[in-house]
């Protein structure tokens, strides 16, 4: 991939929500302000998510006897934010199209 | 992997296939029923219900980035550098309060539902308090009250009665049900967040606070905000029987401190209600300050218990900010600041007893702003929201008529109630009668001065510092008000012509009385300057010097009243009219206190001035080293909030430095300069005595006309206090200037012999000063 085109596909995840997964297993979730060389992604209006601890989702599931009891995430508000490249262990993008409608990124 | 039952029942309904980690699905597009959980939830739920399909971009991310510059910026257009520097970096320790160490975990492991000790209960309660008073004084609740872990847990996840706020969520078997102590540690806990929510509201309700003073922030956590004041009356109530239950085993010194402390938080909710009606409000804070000393003699009952409060609470709340350490406060402060909040609250309730006169107000307004220590972010609020109570100010006139009625219509056919009973002639074309103009034209003013005149309220319920800053505004507003009352004034007068009074009404009437509450204003402004020591050492001269020619012009037009008064009594008695001249008696008591105030002011002023500059020819005050800047900049810079007003009030810099510099430069004086000096009968000397005998005699004058005269008879106390702090004041300098003239004479300054004393400025705020905005030198031998 040249510089050109490079560009080109990244620009096109500004504004859009991506999902990033950082080293420590949080997921951040907002939308793309910037990006650069070293993978840095600043976020705006994200919210953290955390997966839940093994003991709540040991206690949801004794506590229905359901083996695939739903447990939530947690979730809070962060704002911006800047996730370092080196921390970034996958980033996703959410496509939020309508049914029938054209996806307007080239993936 | 167990984590992966979190999703199972996603992936069954919604069949999202572009992931393989369900887990994560599920975070983000949970269940329906467990939405509650999380918190600005709205903002990331899919249109319409239709699921966004997640695409894996990692690998041609990174191969895109790779391929970019190095420095270049894929970013928004409108994305600016500037408010990039704002982000939080997640996973640095000091930013991102969601960091975790490895091996940490982001739940507490604290039970909260292991049983209390009596002695870890009031540890916990005197702990909260403290934590409570830290937020009082300006800390965020994240850094106070929200790290405590039963807080968190009763208002985590939110509920929606308040039965189920508990520290538990769902049902729990019956042998793990809380305890009795831990029930009265439920009921103590709501007690504090409702009260928070309560000062919260209470503080925006008001039409100006800054979060400077103040964090209103709840971190998208609601304080039981719909929940009403009963209920938890009830908790409390209950809590209370719960502790004084004989069946309850436990010591009873350890069940009268905890019931003492359920006693004074219920007094303290109460009195925090909004909605408390006014005629309870003055009994609300007495039995406060009554507990307080219970508290303090109890509290080494107390266990600490340090993992009921932890840091990592802030890991949960909605925050676009780094983590920030616990505040600690020390008990004993705690309870110091409970009972300054208490106590200037109560003082505060008194204001709704004050005789319905504006300048009653003005008055308690200002001693209440000048209250040591400074009043509390809430205090203020406090006495803000009586001041503006639909029911507590009911003057029959407006308050900016009845201020000005005071002081320039004592007894007047422009204010006369038969003016507003006339109606106008039915043709429009007609002329008016002048009593129906008088009418019209004092409601005009009325109008026109509503909004200067609230806006000084405004300004004196601030704390003193932006009260000065905020007062340099209302100045402004009130220069404009000037000119368009004068041409009302001008109206005013050619109806009382047309009428043939045109002598019983004083040229510029309602406009004397707004110039006059200006100047008032600009002293107020330069002595808060001195108060929070704005002013350098050798600035002090010139801006004494400035207050002294603001007060004279004050003191010149009141006497031009007192002159009208004067006329008109006389006229009134020649024609009989005894009702009136007992009218302008009544008001001559205010008058003249105005006038000995004035004339205090500008004498102590200018004696100030007179002895800082001579120091500064004596070479004992330090002059700094200014390279890039001139004496003509700092002069302008000191008179910026006075330079737009009209009439002028900062005189030209070449007339200032004449007048503060009347031998040529500090450092190298003319020789009259010396010979003066050591002259003890020179005109130097004798004029600087001269005025501060002037002042002394004046504020002794204002001092025995009284707070009547002064209309402050509801801060008595406070007035006398700084009446007297004034003639004490005059009294020091006159001290240092018999120190400064003896060293003097007695030295030969020009044959190089040192003068063998030197200056000290007593700081502000320091006790040093007998009254805060008079700085008065003290000369001390070497």
């Amino acid at each position: 991939m040249d510089n050109e085109q490079a560009t080109f596909w990244l620009s096109q995840f500004i504004g859009k929500n991506l999902r990033i997964h950082a080293s420590d297993g949080r997921v951040f979730g907002g939308q793309m302000k910037c990006t650069d060389k070293d993978r840095n992604i600043i976020l705006a209006l994200a919210h953290e998510y955390r997966a839940p601890s093994a003991e709540t989702i040991r206690k949801a599931v004794e506590e229905s006897g359901n083996p695939s009891a739903p447990v939530s995430w947690n979730s809070r508000y962060v704002g911006l934010i800047v996730v370092p490249g080196e921390h970034i262990t996958k980033i996703e993008f959410e496509e939020s199209t309508l049914p029938g409608q054209k996806s307007s990124v080239t993936l | 992997m167990l984590h992966s039952t979190a999703s199972a029942q996603e992936h069954n309904s919604s069949n999202t296939a572009a992931s393989s980690d369900y887990a994560q699905e599920s975070a983000i597009v949970p269940p329906s029923t467990f939405s509650a959980n999380l918190p600005l939830r709205q903002s990331r739920l899919p249109f319409a219900g239709v699921q966004p399909k997640i695409h894996d971009v990692t690998e041609k991310y990174t191969r895109a980035c790779n391929a970019l510059e190095v420095g270049q910026l894929v970013k928004d257009e409108y994305f600016t550098l500037f408010e990039s520097i704002g982000a939080i970096e997640i996973m640095d320790t000091k930013m991102d309060s969601g960091f975790l160490e490895p091996g940490e975990t982001l739940e507490d492991d604290y039970d909260t539902l292991a049983p209390l000790l009596p002695e870890e209960l009031i540890g916990i309660m005197d702990q909260l308090l403290c934590y409570e008073m830290a937020w009082h004084t300006g800390y965020p609740l994240s850094q106070t009250l929200f790290t405590s872990v039963y807080i968190d847990k009763l208002l985590w996840p939110e509920t929606k009665v308040l039965e189920q706020a508990q520290f538990y969520r769902g049902d729990i078997p019956d042998d793990e049900r809380p305890g009795p102590l831990l029930e009265v540690l439920r009921a103590y806990c709501l007690a504090v967040i409702k009260g928070c929510d309560f000062v919260i509201a209470k503080i925006t309700g008001r039409d100006y606070f800054e979060e400077e003073d103040f964090c209103t922030h709840t971190y998208n956590r609601i304080l039981f905000i719909s929940t009403p004041m009963d209920v938890f009356l009830r908790e409390m109530d209950a809590a209370i029987e719960t502790v004084e239950d004989p069946d309850l085993d436990i010591n009873d010194a350890l069940r009268k401190a905890i019931a003492s402390r359920l006693e004074l938080r219920k007094y303290f909710l109460r009195a925090l209600d909004i909605e408390l009606p006014l005629d309870q409000i003055s009994y609300s804070w007495p039995p406060i300050l009554e507990g307080i000393s219970t508290l303090k003699t109890t509290h080494q009952l107390g266990q600490v218990v340090p993992g009921a409060f932890s840091s990592k609470m802030q890991r949960r709340l909605a925050s676009t900010v780094p983590p920030r350490p616990i505040v600690e406060l020390e008990f004993k402060d705690a309870l110091e600041g409970l009972d300054q909040l208490a106590t200037d609250c109560s003082e505060a309730t008194r204001f709704i007893a004050l005789g319905q006169d504006p300048l009653e107000y003005q008055s308690f307004l200002w001693f209440f702003a000048s209250r040591s220590p400074a009043p509390l972010a809430y205090a203020r609020s406090y006495l803000s929201t009586l001041l503006f109570h639909p029911d507590v100010i009911q003057t029959s006139l407006s308050p900016p008529l009845a201020d000005a009625k005071t002081l320039v219509f004592p007894a007047s056919t422009v204010l006369d109630p038969m003016n507003w009973t006339l109606s106008p002639p039915r043709n429009a074309a007609l002329p008016k009668p002048p009593r129906v103009q008088f009418a019209l034209l004092t409601d005009e003013f009325v109008e026109r001065a509503g909004t200067p005149y609230m806006d000084l309220w405004v300004a004196l319920g601030q704390n003193k510092c932006r009260l000065r800053r905020m007062l340099t505004h209302v100045i402004t507003g009130w220069d404009i008000l000037q000119a368009d009352t004068s041409l009302i004034d001008t109206d005013i007068l050619r109806a009382a012509e047309e009428l043939g009074v045109a002598e019983q009404v004083m040229d510029f009437s309602l406009s004397t009385w707004v110039y006059h509450k200006k100047l008032w204003m600009i002293e107020k402004v330069v002595l808060l300057g001195f108060e929070q020591d704005i002013y350098l050492p050798d600035e002090l001269g010139g801006m004494y010097l400035f207050v002294s020619l603001i007060a004279t012009r004050r003191k010149e037009l009141l006497n031009r009243v007192e002159a009208h008064y004067l006329a008109q009594g006389q006229r009134l008695l020649k024609a009989r009219k005894l009702g009136e001249v007992q009218q302008i008696d009544d008001a001559e008591p205010y008058l003249d206190s105005l006038i000995a105030e004035a004339e205090g002011v500008a004498s102590l002023g200018l004696a100030l001035a007179r002895f800082y500059i001579i120091l500064l020819y004596l070479g004992l005050l330090s002059i700094p080293k200014r390279p890039f800047s001139t004496e003509a900049l700092r002069y302008e810079l000191r008179m910026k909030p006075f330079l737009s007003l009209q009439p002028p009030e900062a005189p030209p810099f070449g007339d200032f430095k004449t007048h503060t510099q009347p031998y040529g430069e500090y450092t190298a004086p003319n020789a009259s300069f010396l010979s003066d000096a050591k002259d003890t009968d020179s005109e130097l000397w004798v004029e600087v005595d001269g005025h501060i005998k002037a002042a002394k005699v004046a504020f002794a004058e204002m001092k025995k006309m009284g707070t009547k005269a002064a209309r402050a008879e509801g801060v008595k106390n406070a007035w006398g206090k700084d009446v007297q702090s004034a003639l004490a004041s005059c009294i020091a300098l006159g001290v240092a200037v018999a120190g400064v003239k003896e060293a003097v004479s007695k030295k030969d300054v020009a044959a190089g012999e040192s003068l063998g004393i030197r200056v000290e400025l007593p700081e502000a705020g320091t006790g040093k000063r007998y009254a805060e905005g008079w700085v008065v030198a003290k000369i001390l031998k070497e």
